[in-house]
């Protein structure tokens, strides 16, 4: 009985299923919302105000012809697609979302996600460098740069909270939020701010959408992919935009806290979504910065102010 | 800029650029030689596009050329039918009445606000300030339904013909327009102060593919992009044409030699055209449209220069005193501006080649010409008509 539920849990709810679903719903609120921005329509016509526009789409890429270009590192071009669309399924599976417990929480798994991050950016560069083709690999070269730049600061800006909480585990500095009733948004405004940027810069989201530069290197690293792979890629990105909301959400913003008669799951959407709205519009209202200002300012700028931050957190400033 | 130094162990990539691009609406190439991020040389590789256009000239009456000169681009369709339409007069020796010339006024600046916000559009989208683009374009919208009001098209207006134009602005649009233009003002105020204010527009715009003001006067650089190199030199100004010559305006320059000032140029341009049109508006003269004017032209040559919103455009006709002309060259802005285009490229980064590229606001389609040239035997020749149908269809 145990195993079943265990493998309900990470089939359905709340895993796999369950997070599948997620990601087609806040592409699709990321999508309506940047048209909102930009005073267009978006997705309109399948489903209600287009809410299954993400979906169809993925199916019609499932449809499609799967074109491998001929000088393509075979091995690499047909597997960075699938790590790409697993490794922040795995990540999700460490944060809390139905309960305050999440599936899979051990001590140090707050490290396992930065670990996750950083080779999801290493499957872009793979992923750049097997489509040997001149734009792929400008973008991927372009993605292995700028992460050198946002890795640190985004690393100091997950520790602020588990110092805070004595822990390393997601699970428990969302118990920590909980138990003392106080969001760390509020005692450290400063990490907050510097953890959206980097997830920005994570998610290759303008104004760090340098990777994939439409103006400059066509789709960046994912220009020869097509048809299952690109499918798979679509899907990757909108789970790493899940798993960029839910961390953000569950490091800063109490996760999945129940309140009054609601469940934590309901708490939990709500303040993904409106993550998700955050990313969104930020991302409407840049223009794109070089790779070489990208890395500097991350450099002058944002590491300086993480390092501040952990110093206030010793001080006893924000705890 | 790099060619002084020891070149031996710098390894130099060649990058061809087009003709296929999504930065490039128009297929043209360049190829570029690289020395890590920076460029240090350019080759520009034009002729893609071209249309036969010329030829087609010569096989027309002087009328039906008139609706082929609109087509030669199509969004200065307007600056390219003056042109024509003031080469032939010329030739005819026929002058337009004073209220066809207002009426060429406002139909040009009109076209330059609508050429400008969309370039100004596209100047955002190639930073990948794509909102901005949305808006520019939307609110582009409101100066394209004016010359719909006026001409009844949005693109091609056909309002010029030689000897005047062809439709007059009845007093009940006057209002119309003011309106419409009071709309556009304040949108565009409100563009040029995020233009101006904006942390991340002026980063990647300003200092980028800097042309200095001596070598944009020496490689012959034309319109906005010569006036944002601090050079004051407008056809409207200097050689006035149609009604200039009675309309107060100011030629906008700016002296940062960069794409920021190409921008803040043209987003100045287009207030100046909305005063130049409520000018003309207010004192528009009374009379005819236009005056009739015989098929055959008197044999001669003419030259008729005009400000298109890219830049000089000019014109020259030979009339042979038959219906059709003897020969017709059009020479557009775009390729006056290419040589400076090279010269800003050199010495930029790669993620910097398409907004320098966009900055010149170039149409390749209506600058592509064609001859052959044998350099071995030192020959030149162009294709008639017909080789170059057969070439079509082939």
């Amino acid at each position: 009985m145990y195993t079943l539920t265990s493998i309900l849990q990470i089939l359905v709810y709340p895993g796999i299923l369950f997070l599948l679903l997620l990601a087609f719903l806040y592409e699709w609120i990321d999508r309506k919302f940047l048209a909102k921005v930009q005073n267009r329509y978006g997705p309109l016509y399948t489903g209600p105000s287009g809410i299954l526009q993400p979906f169809a789409d993925f199916l019609k890429l499932l449809s499609k012809e799967d074109i491998v270009p001929t000088a393509t590192d075979k091995i690499l071009f047909s597997l960075t697609p699938i790590i790409y669309s697993v490794l922040p399924l795995i990540a999700l599976f460490i944060i809390p979302i139905e309960s305050q417990i999440a599936i899979i929480s051990f001590e140090g798994d707050l490290i396992f996600v930065m670990f996750i991050f950083t080779l999801i950016i290493v499957t872009v560069y793979l992923a750049g460098l097997g489509s040997m083709s001149r734009f792929s690999l400008i973008g991927g070269v372009r993605a292995a740069l700028q992460m050198l730049g946002y890795e640190i600061p985004m690393g100091l800006a997950m520790i602020g909270p588990a110092i805070i909480a004595g822990s390393l585990s997601i699970s428990s500095i969302v118990h920590w939020q909980s138990v003392n009733s106080v969001w760390i948004m509020f005692l450290q405004p400063l990490g907050f701010i510097i953890l959206t940027v980097c997830l920005l810069a994570e998610l290759e989201y303008v104004p760090f959408d340098i990777p994939e530069a439409e103006t400059e290197i066509v789709a960046g690293w994912r220009t020869e992919f097509s048809g299952r792979k690109l499918a798979l890629i679509k899907l990757g990105k909108d789970l790493e935009l899940v798993l960029s909301s839910a961390l953000l959400t569950s490091l800063y913003l109490g996760g999945a806290q129940p309140a009054w008669i609601l469940p934590p799951v309901i708490l939990f959407i709500i303040k993904t979504m409106f993550i998700v709205l955050l990313f969104t519009f930020l991302r409407g209202i840049f223009a794109r910065f070089r790779i070489d200002q990208t890395v500097s300012g991350m450099w002058r700028y944002l590491i300086p102010l993480a390092i501040l931050q952990v110093i206030f957190i010793q001080l006893g400033v924000g705890r | 800029m790099w060619r002084g130094f020891k070149t031996s162990y710098r390894s130099v990539i060649r990058v061809p650029f087009g003709p296929q691009h999504p930065a490039l609406k128009e297929p043209e190439n360049f190829t570029f030689e690289i020395d890590g991020d920076i460029v240090i040389n350019v080759k520009p590789r034009i002729g893609y596009n071209h249309r036969g256009i010329e030829k087609a000239f010569e096989q027309r009456t002087y009328i039906q050329n008139l609706y082929l000169a609109e087509r030669i681009c199509g969004i200065c369709s307007d600056a390219h039918t003056t042109c024509y339409a003031q080469a032939i007069e010329d030739l005819l020796g026929v002058e337009a009445p004073p209220r066809a010339k207002y009426i060429r006024v406002i139909i040009a600046e009109l076209e330059r606000i609508h050429s400008h916000s969309l370039w100004l559009g596209i100047a955002a989208h190639e930073i990948g300030f794509d909102t901005l683009f949305m808006y520019y374009w939307r609110d582009r919208e409101a100066v394209m339904n004016l010359l719909e009001m006026i001409s009844g098209n949005r693109v091609h207006y056909a309002m010029n013909t030689i000897g005047g134009v062809r439709r007059d602005i009845r007093s009940e649009m006057i209002p119309k327009i003011k309106k419409g233009l009071d709309f556009l003002e304040g949108r565009m105020k409100r563009y040029m102060e995020i233009v101006k204010q904006d942390l991340t527009i002026s980063k990647r715009t300003e200092g980028v593919g800097i042309l200095k003001q001596k070598d944009a006067m020496d490689l012959c650089a034309v319109g906005p992009t010569l006036r944002a190199s601090g050079i004051k030199n407008d056809v409207r100004a200097d050689d006035p044409y149609a009604a200039y010559d009675e309309i107060p305006f100011n030629v906008i320059t700016y002296d940062g030699c960069d794409v920021l000032s190409r921008i803040l140029v043209r987003s100045e341009e287009i207030f100046e055209s909305i005063r130049i049109i409520r000018y003309a508006l207010d004192h528009i003269p009374d009379g005819m449209t236009r005056i009739r004017v015989p098929m055959a032209v008197p044999p001669g040559e003419a030259v008729s220069r005009v400000e298109a919103p890219r830049g000089e455009l000019i014109h020259y006709a030979r009339s042979d005193g038959t219906t059709k002309p003897e020969r017709y060259k059009v020479r557009s802005p775009t390729l006056g501006n290419i040589p400076a285009l090279c010269k800003m490229l050199l010495g930029c980064h790669i993620a910097d080649i398409p907004i320098i590229l966009a900055g010149i606001d170039p149409c390749f389609a209506c600058m592509d010409r064609i001859t052959f040239i044998d350099v071995r035997k030192d020959e030149k020749w162009v294709w008639s008509m017909q080789q170059l149908r057969r070439h079509t269809k082939r």
